[in-house]
């Protein structure tokens, strides 16, 4: 192939800087489990400049971005940032530089609003030089170009305001150096517009900034500067103005070719077309047409995430589509793809293949009713034509029952093949098969591929590789924003012709969203949407269900109820405003019961009548380091043994109880009646203990909704991955949110305590599931990422009140756990279908 | 690389007899209790102490079966306190000591289990609601009937009932019997049928499944009838085995099945199900009780030793070891960056 000094047209630019380069890389190189990502790049990035990084798909430019970011650690080479030599560079020591990068998938947490995902992601000192804090935001947004209500959830924006949200977060942050990995993929014309201005902005004011395309257009508008890489070598740098776009065209394409491809079908004309698909459109392209004769392979070519894969899903049957596909004559919807076709998906170990399972079950699966004789499956019938098949791919492993993840990426890749032979399909849709598979596999699966397609069943194989797509293809669509740009056929299949169109497209995406315009929610939506929705609902039900018991019982209300149902809401609710926080963070803490339990054992040994206050105080301490000590214990299972919360909680739950009948076989040590009396005092009619647990809820409130605290727990609940690149110490979080759990069971073991006024191994048990019940009353979703104290402390006082009103209604204890399983199950269905609403909303919102 | 290709790979063989971590795990940990038992404390392995502890055994395995079933689609069960309290009451208390209507009762039981099954598949597989809430109010209703059919007061078992299943065949407690058929048939339908390979499949991974076209929802759903029939199985085995239950006998088996599953092997993120390793399990922990109670030590050791077991059994498959010996053999060598 081509050697790389006979391309080389242009020079680097040798015009020397006024001020010091922003950037300087040299030597970079990176290996990624011995395959070159990058060797030897040296870019050179100046102030106030765009600096385009150019080349084709793989070609290592998100790999040199996250080396500039430090994101990734180079295997060799150094930077530089202002004339000073850069050590190791991580994301903490780039954000202190003022290197801010733009990532192609936005790094938002979508159960939280605009503003605290601002909040979250920016230092204080930014949101707070305004005049005031919505004002100072308002204007950020709007400096990207996006103008959506500050309060609105993220996970209801469209993905190019969600790209836009991004895009505010590493403006504001006044970057020295600003990189932005394809920014305009997902966004409309007018948005594009809006950010090339900005970016111009910037950039006047001496910002350096990277700019990642795969777009010559984009490129003429915008860079003074371009270098293009291929496989993961610079291949030339130049001034934009100084280069022409066959130029740079010659530098992007002519990758080595490593794998040999099978020879290509020689279809005879009066052959009749046994696939075909007409006008086919959905979610993210819009459209296409293509038909094939038997024997011929058809490719999707283009950059990645221009609709290909969705096309993909629509032809496995697993999207909706409108248009036709017909296989030999015959209309088939989107149901009978779904049984007839073979899918092998992009993502193999999220779609693809069955993880934890073997290599012969994965072959197997869609291909069982075929072994069965009689009722049961035929061992030797299944390990038979398994056996024939994978051997027939030759895919190596140790043995049919070796766990299918230990395979390499290349075998595993065989495995879904088989698994799609096996099944007998009328079509085979490939998404990038070859995608991390190594060379020799490659050739193989090429050989396989073209097997299949010669015997009858039409192929269809996307691949970002255009090089591939020219080797294996008969016919092949280049898509561009979810349309097709061209179908080329033939000697016209060549990576030249598809990179060119490719880049030289300048269509608007499909789904053009209107990601400028403001949000049209209303402010009653924006409320029924956010999470104080069924704190209000509570009320009503408390309110109305109070109102009634008292119409039947005038004493309903008399102080003395009123006190005695208050005071179980306070050990209720202060546990359940713990279990509010581990379920925040998206965990779980089965141990709150027990612990509350063994607490009060531990206190009836200290907190006696006949005990001085040195020894009541240290008990209490005593109490307060065990809480702590359990919390620690939880978080450290499920962080640093990977145990999942309810294995880590289920253990500490059933030692904990372990631990409570070792201190005391039966009830015993009378807790000291002047500790019962202070506790237990009371307001009127009102329990002390139950203001200052209303105290504690509007606090915990304002510290969630307001404070980083209460921002860090909901992050790390809404999207993990997300936090961690905002920021956030995702191990310290979950300990602390365990330890700050188990605290506030402390708190409701004092109360437990001075309700049974004696040390009780098997009580407090109950409590687990009752607060867990509480907080989802409360609209905590068990997914992680939302909820309210406020409504934990409702649903708290609701469940209390609903076990209250049977007794006092003469019902028997059958209706108490009737009305409090109707109660969890009714609040739990409206919920999630409340929330499953808004999903629909959005996505009828992307598909406009 | 070019050599792969050529050569001709040795054909891939599978062995018939696939022993699993948690097989091997919990197998060899039993034995090793029986060991210690007949060492240290003989009584606890004597006849009638195993004749004793069989019974309760083969309950927990039961249910413990129904609960890896649901763990094995990615979810936990809390409603087997109120589905096996539910069964214990309707068996004991709809025939009222009369042999003849023993029948339908167990029938009306199982009647209940299919409802409360197809009420927990419902919620979790179709509106997709989380596993942990939708059984535990599934778990309140059960007990509401279990309140309105017995009133919260026991009645004594029929006659027939107690000699089914408390009676004895061969000198072994006929309860082993029932235990041994439901691992008979949750092994040969799960593994051995088209549909329990499916149900496996989906289990481990959902999206894969619905990309080979499974339907994932109506597994998910039935997992939950599943385990709400070997619920009931359990439920009036146990009437059968205790003399006059109480209206609340089931609570003291949820925990245990939990944690059989988890001991077994099954992982809590859902998968593949070993329903031998579940059922040795199940010994163990009885066994463990047995060996306590003999030794004399409280409860509360019992409990612990419990914990810890299960501590060990999680942490046998969660952590990885190899990865850890070598933290501490050799630190990785720092890849520096020359400048």
């Amino acid at each position: 192939m081509n050697n790389q000094d006979t391309v080389d047209v242009t020079t680097p630019d040798k015009v020397e800087p006024a001020a010091p380069a922003t950037l300087v890389m040299s030597n970079i190189s990176k290996l990624y489990s011995g395959v070159a990502a990058l060797s030897d790049v040296s870019v050179e990035i100046l102030p106030g400049e765009v600096h385009a990084i150019l080349g084709e798909n793989g070609a290592g430019k998100s790999t040199l971005m996250n080396v500039a970011s430090g994101t990734a650690q180079p295997d060799g080479g150094s930077i530089t940032f202002e004339g000073t030599p850069i050590g190791v560079l991580t994301p903490a020591i780039a954000v202190q530089l003022g290197i801010a990068i733009v990532h192609q998938h936005p790094a938002v947490l979508p159960d939280m609003t605009v503003l605290e995902n601002l909040q979250v992601a920016l230092p204080a000192e930014v949101l707070s030089s305004g005049t005031s804090l919505e004002a100072t935001a308002t204007a950020l947004l709007a400096d990207a170009g996006l103008s959506v209500h500050l309060q609105d959830r993220v996970e209801l924006l469209s993905v190019a305001q969600k790209h836009l949200l991004e895009i505010a977060k590493a403006l504001a942050l006044k970057p020295k150096l600003l990189i932005l990995d394809e920014p305009t993929a997902p966004l409309g014309q007018a948005s594009v517009d809006l950010l090339f201005e900005r970016v111009r902005r910037s950039v006047s004011n001496g910002t350096a900034v990277v700019y990642i395309t795969h777009r010559l257009a984009e490129v003429r508008e915008l860079a003074d500067k371009v270098t293009v890489l291929r496989d993961g070598r610079v291949r030339g740098s130049a001034r934009v103005v100084d280069i022409t776009d066959d130029e740079l065209l010659a530098m992007i394409v002519g990758r080595k070719l490593e794998s040999t491809f099978p020879p290509k079908h020689i279809s005879s004309p009066d052959d009749e077309a046994n696939f075909s698909i007409n006008g086919l459109s959905g979610s993210g392209f819009a459209n296409i047409s293509i038909s094939a004769r038997p024997g011929e392979i058809i490719g999707i070519a283009g950059v990645v995430g221009n609709g290909q894969s969705e096309l993909m899903r629509a032809l496995a049957g697993l999207d909706y589509f409108t248009g036709t596909v017909a296989i030999a004559g015959t209309t088939l919807n989107s149901r009978q793809l779904l049984q007839e076709a073979a899918y092998m998906p992009a993502d193999r170990h999220r779609e693809g293949l069955l993880m934890s399972l073997s290599v012969r079950e994965n072959a197997a699966v869609s291909a069982l009713a075929k072994f069965k004789r009689g009722p049961l499956l035929s061992r030797k019938r299944e390990l038979g034509t398994v056996a024939e098949t994978l051997g027939s791919l030759a895919v190596k492993a140790a043995s049919m029952d070796s766990v299918v993840s230990s395979l390499s990426g290349g075998n595993q890749q065989k495995v879904v093949l088989a698994r799609a032979l096996l099944s007998e399909p009328l079509l085979v849709v490939a998404d990038e098969p070859t995608q991390g598979v190594d060379v020799g596999a490659r050739a193989e699966i090429y050989r396989i591929l073209r097997e299949v397609s010669a015997s009858g069943i039409p192929v269809v194989v996307a691949s970002s590789d255009a090089k591939e797509l020219e080797g294996l293809c008969d016919q092949v669509i280049v898509m561009s924003r979810g349309h097709a740009l061209e179908v080329l056929q033939g000697a016209a299949i060549s990576e030249e012709r598809m990179i060119h169109a490719a880049v030289r497209s300048t269509t608007r995406s499909v789904s053009v969203v209107a990601d400028a315009e403001a949000s049209k929610h209303s402010g009653l939506r924006r409320f029924l949407q956010g999470d104080y929705a069924p704190a209000v609902l509570l009320v009503g039900v408390i309110a109305l269900l109070g109102s009634f018991l008292f119409s039947q019982n005038a004493r309903y209300l008399s102080d003395f109820n009123i006190y005695s149902v208050l005071t179980l809401v306070t050990a209720l609710g202060f546990i359940a405003l713990g279990q509010t926080i581990s379920l925040l963070i998206g965990g779980i803490d089965l141990s709150v019961g027990p612990l509350a339990g063994f607490l009060v054992v531990i206190g009836s040994f200290f907190i006696n009548d006949d005990k001085s206050v040195l020894m009541i105080v240290l008990g209490v301490v005593l109490m307060i380091v065990v809480a702590a000590v359990v919390g620690v214990v939880n978080g450290s299972l499920i962080r640093f043994a990977r145990f999942t919360p309810i294995a880590a909680t289920l253990t500490v739950y059933i030692a904990l109880q372990g631990f409570s009948f070792l201190l005391r076989s039966s009830p015993d040590g009378y807790i000291n009646s002047t500790v019962t009396g202070i506790i237990g005092s009371q307001l009127g009619p009102v329990p002390v203990a139950f203001i200052v647990l209303v105290a504690a809820t509007l606090v915990t409130e304002y510290c969630l909704k307001k404070r980083r605290w209460g921002w860090r727990l909901r992050a790390t609940g809404s999207n993990e991955e997300s936090a961690r690149r905002n920021g956030i110490n995702i191990n310290r979080t979950v300990v602390l949110a365990y330890v700050a759990t188990s605290l506030f069971a402390f708190v409701g073991a004092v109360m437990l305590m001075a309700q049974i006024g004696v040390g009780d191994p098997a009580q407090g048990v109950g409590y687990t599931l009752t607060s867990i019940t509480a907080v989802v009353l409360g609209g905590t979703s068990l997914l992680g990422g939302r909820g309210t104290f406020i409504g934990t402390l409702l649903g708290s006082i609701l469940l209390v009140q609903v076990l209250n009103a049977t007794s006092f209604l003469g019902l028997s204890q059958m209706w108490q756990y009737l009305f409090q399983g109707l109660l969890i199950l009714v609040a739990a269905i409206v919920y999630s279908v409340a929330r499953r609403n808004n999903k629909r909303r959005k996505t009828s919102f992307a598909l406009r | 690389m070019i050599d792969a290709t050529v050569r001709e790979p040795a054909k891939l063989l599978s062995s018939r007899l696939v022993v699993s971590k948690g097989f091997v795990t919990v197998g060899v940990s039993t034995v090793l209790l029986f060991v210690v038992c007949a060492l240290v404390a003989p009584t606890s392995v004597s006849g009638g102490a195993v004749l004793g502890m069989i019974p309760f055994a083969a309950v927990l395995a039961i249910v413990g079966l129904g609960q890896m079933l649901v763990v094995q689609q990615g979810g936990i069960d809390l409603s087997i306190p109120g589905a096996v309290s539910l069964a214990i009451v309707i068996v004991s208390h709809e025939p009222d000591g009369d042999n003849s209507r023993l029948l339908p009762a167990v029938i009306l039981a199982l009647a209940y289990a299919i409802g409360a099954g197809l009420l927990n598949g419902f919620m979790v597989g179709r509106l997709g609601l989380n596993s942990i809430i939708a059984t535990l109010g599934t778990n309140a209703l059960l007990f509401g009937a279990v309140l309105g059919i017995s009133g919260g007061t026991p009645r004594s078992t029929t006659s027939l009932l107690a000699g089914i299943a408390g009676g004895l065949t061969w000198g072994i407690p006929n309860s082993a019997f029932f235990a041994l058929a439901a691992l008979a048939i949750v092994t040969v339908v799960v593994k051995r049928t088209v549909a329990g390979r499916r149900f496996e499949a989906v289990g481990a991974n959902p999206l894969t499944a619905r990309a080979t076209g499974l339907r994932v929802t109506i597994h998910q759903s039935l997992a939950f009838v599943w385990a709400q029939l070997l619920y009931c199985l359990a439920g009036i085995l146990l009437a059968g085995i205790t003399n006059q239950p109480t209206a609340f006998q089931g609570d003291a088996y949820l925990l245990p099945a939990v944690a059989v599953v988890v001991l077994g092997g099954t992982s809590l993120l859902g998968g593949r199900g070993y329903p031998i390793a579940t059922v040795i399990a199940a010994l163990f922990l009885s066994q463990l009780d047995q060996f306590v109670l003999s030794l004399g030590v409280p409860y509360a050791v019992r409990t612990l030793v419990q914990a810890a077991a299960l501590a060990v059994g999680v942490a046998l498959y969660t952590v990885d070891w190899a990865a850890f010996r070598q933290r501490f053999i050799r630190r990785s060598p720092r890849i520096g960056t020359p400048a």
